[in-house]
């Protein structure tokens, strides 16, 4: 690769589009990785490579920025959630349920507890989708794509389910601010759940046996993109990604939140701090996710209302909180997914600032990271790290 | 009896603002205890189970972070918040301790005309991608960070600074897309977009 030269015409073309195609010295070029490339999704790494070695990555994000900060202080508190769940496309419940208990907070209320046993149980389904969708990025990134199809297929039963609890797929504007916004269809929808959950419990072994098994999976992962405890929190990686180098860190468990200090559950934790040992952080998560579920249809929904009681409710569009601020964060499959909401009293946020987890993960530890690997490692690195790239850019 | 009342309730809360609060006995109590006892300068409270918060002077924020480092291993965001009225920026510091569960936002407030902070790059790394973020977005300058500029925005945009209370954002869209926005009107205030 090293005696590579790029033709002139090709080189003066690049030059014209600004572009940097051409070598900048004798033995390093340019690359540009994404947004076009599968991998990266609507994100972009600048490479600068050495032969097949990288010497150096500059992340490129802002093609998915839309503002929804800015957005969010024009508008009122309720409309906001149709808005800032599309940060988190593949769990677009963890935005909706951070701003909901930021503005809990903030308003004083309690929410009942029977909608609290829906949002656990709405972002616990909305992990186990997650989960799928991620099986079906790293799948396909490291050429496993039957694994990939799989996992779409048993994605689609949660999103039926959400269909009939939300009336959406993909986004389901369910989480408000008090409450939830409709109550559970009937038992019919509980029963469907619980043979969901059967149903992918028994499908783990086959993924087991597939992906994370595999002795591809395990050549592509072990040794690659390596990171140890103290980088790992200095750069405040979370999630799964910081259970991989041996921190027990679990929103659900050391801030916990609706029903969780009711349920039992562990923290997978692994010491070796590659690419392996997140995919199996993940793997056993998933266990543990399905595991909460059945507990949760185990203790069944508790009965009362399924949104506060309050009287400003019925003036919604012009509902105002009193002045004050609250953050809250919630565990996703990403990490810790956080909101801070400042209200000044007004029937429209203040300032709403949504703390991604790629934020952390996906700009300063992937150049990190990506340093002195070689180019195929650049995806198995991105889809392990699990990179959001609506996190960064919001 | 309405009209004496009234000014005894105004003296109760000039009474407390002057005696500091005391700290509860929990986790949470000992943990900013400790902190303001290394920082004297500083102000603190615990706000609610797992929530502390802390009020620094912008002069001695660098050195307040590296005390509160040893105990807060990470630095989860940095918040501005642009307070138009006040002519001030707000900038949060968020951290998190690991090993104590408990959350702490440091609050500063430096003038809106010449917002210039210390970077804390060297001591969380990751304050790199927080604060070009809010850089671009406020114009707060981190005097240190040697990465400050366009980053999520578009060049063009750079040092518009969208993020700021006074931003015009109607203004900014149809002087970028013109022709295709033409069916805004700016004189109308009540707008959502």
């Amino acid at each position: 690769m090293a005696d590579l030269e790029v033709p002139k015409e090709l080189r003066e073309e690049a030059k014209g589009h600004d572009m940097y195609l051409h070598p900048i010295d004798k033995n390093t070029y340019e690359l540009f990785f994404g947004p076009q490339h599968m991998a990266t999704e609507n994100f972009s790494v600048i490479l600068k490579m050495d032969g097949n070695r990288i010497e150096k990555a500059i992340v490129n994000p802002g093609f998915l920025h839309r503002g929804f900060e800015k957005l969010a202080e024009g508008r009122p508190y309720f409309t906001n959630i149709a808005l800032l769940l599309r940060i988190c496309v593949p769990e677009s419940d963890v935005p909706e349920n951070i701003y909901s208990m930021a503005v809990d907070e903030i308003v004083g209320w309690e929410v009942p507890d029977r909608a609290q046993w829906i949002r656990t149980t709405v972002l616990e389904m909305a992990r186990m989708s997650a989960w799928m969708f991620w099986i079906l990025g790293f799948g396909n990134e490291i050429g496993l794509y039957t694994a990939g199809q799989w996992a779409a297929a048993y994605r689609e039963r949660f999103m039926r389910l959400f269909e009939e609890l939300t009336g959406g797929r993909v986004y389901h504007i369910y989480t408000v601010p008090g409450g939830v916004r409709r109550d559970i269809p009937g038992d019919k929808w509980l029963r469907q759940l619980r043979d969901t959950v059967e149903y992918l419990k028994g499908k783990l072994k086959d993924f087991d046996e597939i992906l994370f098994d595999n002795y591809i999976t395990i050549e592509r992962t072990e040794g690659v993109g390596v990171m140890d405890k103290k980088f790992a929190l200095r750069h405040a990686v979370t999630g799964p990604n910081l259970r991989a180098v041996g921190v027990p860190y679990d929103v659900r468990k050391d801030d916990p939140y609706y029903f969780y200090p009711e349920l039992d559950f562990e923290v997978p934790v692994l010491k070796e701090g590659d690419s392996l040992a997140r995919v199996l952080v993940r793997r056993y998560e998933m266990e543990q996710d399905l595991y909460i579920l059945e507990q949760l249809l185990d203790m069944g929904p508790p009965s009362g209302p399924y949104m506060v009681q309050d009287p400003r409710l019925k003036a919604l569009p012009r509902f105002k909180p009193p002045k004050g601020d609250a953050y809250a964060h919630v565990e996703s499959t990403k990490g810790d997914f956080g909101a801070y909401v400042v209200s000044d009293g007004t029937h429209k946020p203040y300032r709403v600032h949504v703390r991604g987890p790629s934020q952390s993960h996906g700009v300063t530890v992937l150049e990190e990271l990506l340093k002195g690997a070689r180019l195929a490692d650049v995806p198995v690195i991105l889809k392990t790290l699990d990179n959001c790239p609506p996190d960064i850019d919001r | 009896m309405d009209m004496n009342e009234k000014p005894k309730v105004e003296e109760k809360v000039e009474n407390t603002e002057e005696t500091k609060p005391e700290l509860p006995e929990t986790k949470e109590g000992r943990l900013v205890k400790e902190i303001l006892g290394e920082a004297p300068y500083a102000e603190g409270n615990v706000r609610r189970e797992r929530r502390v918060e802390f009020k620094v002077p912008p002069e001695r924020i660098r050195e307040f972070l590296e005390t509160a480092q040893k105990k807060f291993e990470m630095l989860i965001q940095i918040t501005v918040v642009d307070w138009l009225k006040e002519g001030e920026f707000e900038v949060i510091y968020q951290l998190w301790s690991v090993s104590e569960s408990v959350h702490a936002a440091v609050r500063t407030r430096i003038p809106r005309e010449d917002p210039r902070l210390p970077t804390v790059m060297d001591i969380w790394p990751v304050a790199e991608t927080y604060e070009r973020e809010g850089h671009e977005f406020f114009g707060v300058m981190y005097e240190g960070n040697p990465r400050l500029g366009p980053f999520i925005l578009e060049p063009r945009e750079y040092e518009k600074h969208p993020f700021r209370k006074d931003f015009n954002m109607l203004g900014y869209v149809k002087g970028i897309y013109g022709e295709d926005f033409d069916r805004y009107d700016e004189s109308k205030t009540n707008y959502v977009i």
